[in-house]
């Protein structure tokens, strides 16, 4: 009997899958570990390994086709198997990589395995409602007209009262799905200027459903604090040019990782979870830093995680911190790569953006959103003179941190920003 | 709906004797032939009173005949008259199968264009009420099948004038199929002249949720149907497609890409039906547009039963509809 490969759970959230790419084909000899497939999860790319020996009798799911965690992508045939029909043996392998070819032809028959009416699908594209969210209700589970409209109604629902919501703010809007769209189209001017719809992707879903929880259910509220930049950019100019012969080149992010860190050890509620009942005090300082992800890769943005940070080098940071980006732009950041952050940092400096303000990245209670360091006039002992400032604003969560609390925090980081020596030891 | 509203109501066999006799005096070349036309006053009393008014020359009796007064029609239509065949039922004509179907049908094609066949056959379709197997033909589908013929099939007094006299000016031979079991029945006829040109259905009932199709007898049980329908909220529109040839998809086609869900009720058996055929075309036209298959409902595949409640049974009554639209709509 052929061994039924299917779409694993590769995380705690995780629903669907996309195979990225195949790494075997029909017919390849495989041994237990073996790489399968990439698959892209909600958040991160994975790698599928084979469980068993054997060879692959067929590839189920094309490249680029997304199914349910659970649907069988491909068969594994055992030593000596044939695929399904006994009489031939190598001429039955050699028809087998058709099979996949056929299927990429035919995606729409992949949703999981669920059957969906022709109307049912093209309202689906119609009002860009994701069929994969939809549980059918016809025969054998298909999806119908019915069952895509409820979707529809229950979107243009919330949000209608997400539209009234400053007449009746009694009433909490949670978007529960971020699934279907209800935006109208504008009425195109000319031809070229049509409206187009793109289907949300799975980062993006979660980005929308993340960010959407994280403002509507956290008391949010700023502080920000202005850094004289002159001693650390010295600083970091000198230890750039001796150590250069090292690879080292560190960046301002990298100090104020640092910096932070050092902070939050001072300031242990800066490395807590709000937790209902209770406040939970983290015991490593995991800090996250938000990475933008290129275009080609879908966009959207990921944060890496520096664990221990408050423990590690400069130059530790700097390493990791190229090697979390680098990964995430070119390959896709793992889960181990991305959770158990205890506090982000979100830096624009690079773009120019003197200031901003971020979303707390739950189960933060905190986020910084740190601008560039601009030169500009500044005044030093009384006296008006050209220096480096750097202006990075707080956001918090009030159920665990206060006004005061922030304000003693951005002081801490200012000594350690503004006299970096003791970065260093 | 283009009904013209009218004070006057007449039976459905007033409106058919109306039509023929309003031809009649506008063009000699028509005349009435068929069992017991003349003299008895026609067997269903559609043809009453006409050999009073028209005489014997134009209103003739025949023998216990199909084959023989169909086929001397042909002759004589071909030869540039316009004969009106009444059939006392269309379960007689498949004795005068092949004259219909091989010589009228065929006549303008096979003689390469030098005749035509302008001759109307008219008569009552279908199961009249424990007529048993052999006198209870519903001929739609058998005959539909073959080119080079018309085919109206009335609902009403009123569609029954208007179709029969478009079917006697028509240069084609037309099929009219009637009911017995509507001869009765009782409409507003205008006492103004009109007609009502082929290929043009009629949307009898508008809803939303589920389109209905048929043709004659069988709309009354739609239109039955689809009120106990919307009792549960299911709104179905009806469209009465009047011609089979020339069938008008578009109008059908427009209603299904408005509800989804489309029945097609058909009183022949479904096997290569007129049913299956307007299935066939739904699905390749507006497939995207369907939240289901087309469901149909037909007589029962047995030759018709006598007993009067096998009878019900078999034909596609309103338990068959509600039962098809339900499973159509997902809502069984």
């Amino acid at each position: 009997m052929p061994i039924e490969i299917t779409m694993p759970r590769l995380s705690d959230t995780m629903e669907v899958g996309t195979i990225l790419h195949w790494h075997v084909q029909a017919g390849d000899d495989v041994s237990a570990g073996d790489l399968l497939a990439d698959i892209e999860t909600d958040k991160a790319t994975m790698e599928l390994q084979s469980f068993d020996d054997g060879k692959i009798g067929q590839l189920l799911i094309a490249e680029g086709e997304q199914v349910k965690v659970g649907i069988a992508i491909a068969t594994l045939l055992e030593e000596d198997e044939l695929p399904s029909d006994p009489q031939g043996d190598s001429e039955t392998l050699e028809s087998i990589p058709e099979q996949p070819e056929e299927q990429t032809n035919q995606p729409s028959t992949h949703l999981g395995g669920s059957r969906v009416s022709p109307v049912a699908r093209r309202l689906a594209e119609v009002h860009g409602v994701d069929l994969q969210t939809i549980q059918g209700s016809g025969p054998a589970g298909r999806i119908i007209k019915r069952d895509v409209l409820q979707v529809v109604d229950a979107t243009s629902e919330t949000a209608a009262a997400a539209n009234t919501i400053q007449s009746a703010p009694s009433t909490p809007v949670v978007a529960s799905t971020v699934a279907a769209s209800t935006v109208q189209p504008l009425a195109p001017v000319v031809p070229w200027q049509q409206d187009r719809t793109v289907p949300l992707s799975n980062m993006r879903q979660i980005i929308a459903q993340r960010l959407v929880e994280s403002k509507q259910s956290i008391p949010h509220y700023q502080v920000t604090m202005t850094f004289d930049m002159d001693p650390l950019l010295e600083m970091r100019k000198t230890l750039n040019e001796q150590l250069v012969s090292s690879g080292v080149k560190l960046s301002v992010n990298d100090f104020l990782v640092r910096c932070c860190s050092l902070s939050m050890s001072t300031h242990p509620e800066f490395n807590a979870s709000f937790g209902g009942d209770c406040i939970l005090y983290h015991g490593p300082v995991n800090v996250g830093i938000a990475i933008a992800l290129p275009e080609e890769r879908g966009g959207g943005l990921v944060v890496g995680t520096i664990r221990n940070a408050d423990q590690k080098s400069l130059r530790s940071i700097s390493q990791e911190t190229m090697y979390l980006s680098k990964k995430a732009r070119e390959k896709g950041l793992s889960p181990e790569d991305m959770g158990d952050t205890t506090f982000t940092i979100s830096n624009l400096g690079m773009f120019g953006v003197e200031h901003f303000t971020a979303i707390i990245n739950p189960p933060n209670s905190a986020i910084l959103a740190v601008g560039a360091a601009v030169e500009k006039p500044v005044v030093r002992d009384g006296e008006l003179t050209v220096g480096h400032e750097l202006s990075a604003t707080l956001s918090l969560d009030h159920r665990v941190i206060d006004g005061a609390m922030a304000a003693l925090y951005l002081q801490t980081l200012k000594e350690l920003i503004e006299n970096p020596a003791s970065l260093l030891v | 709906m283009s009904v013209v509203a009218s004070e006057r109501i007449i039976e459905f066999r007033e409106a058919l004797r109306e039509a023929m006799s309003e031809e009649m005096r506008n063009d000699e070349r028509v005349f009435l032939i068929g069992e017991e036309v003349a003299q008895y006053n026609g067997a269903y009393k559609v043809s009453k009173g006409m050999l009073d008014e028209f005489g014997p020359r134009r209103i003739i009796d025949t023998p216990i005949s199909e084959s023989g007064f169909s086929g001397l029609s042909i002759g004589a239509a071909m030869r540039g008259l316009r004969p009106i065949v009444e059939f006392m039922s269309w379960s007689f004509s498949l004795v005068a199968a092949d004259q219909i179907l091989n010589n009228a049908a065929k006549m303008l094609y096979m003689s390469g264009g030098q005749f035509g066949c302008p001759i109307v056959f008219r008569g009552n379709n279908g199961a009249g009420g424990q007529l048993a197997s052999t006198h209870s033909w519903s001929v739609e589908s058998l005959y539909a099948n073959v080119p080079g013929l018309k085919m109206a099939i009335p609902y009403d007094a009123y569609d029954a004038k208007g179709l029969l006299k478009t079917a006697i000016r028509d240069d084609n031979p037309v099929f009219f199929l009637e009911s017995e079991r509507l001869l009765s029945t009782s409409g507003h006829v205008p006492e103004e002249e009109y007609t009502i040109p082929f290929g043009q259905a009629l949307i009898r009932r508008s809803g939303t949720d589920c389109t209905i199709i048929s043709f004659g007898r069988p709309l009354h049980f739609c239109l039955e149907a689809a009120e106990e329908l919307a009792k549960d909220g299911i709104e179905c529109e009806i469209v009465d497609g009047r011609t089979i040839r020339p069938l008008d998809i578009d109008t059908m086609i427009a209603s299904v890409r408005k509800t989804n869900a489309c029945v097609v009720v058909d009183q022949s058996w479904s096997f290569a039906s007129v049913g299956s055929e307007i299935a066939s075309q739904i699905h390749a036209i507006c497939f995207d547009e369907l939240d289901n298959y087309v469901h149909r409902v037909h007589s029962d595949d047995v030759p018709t039963p006598y007993a009067y409640n096998l009878e019900q049974a078999y034909m596609p009554n309103t338990r068959k509809i509600c039962e098809a639209v339900r499973a159509a709509t997902y809502n069984s």
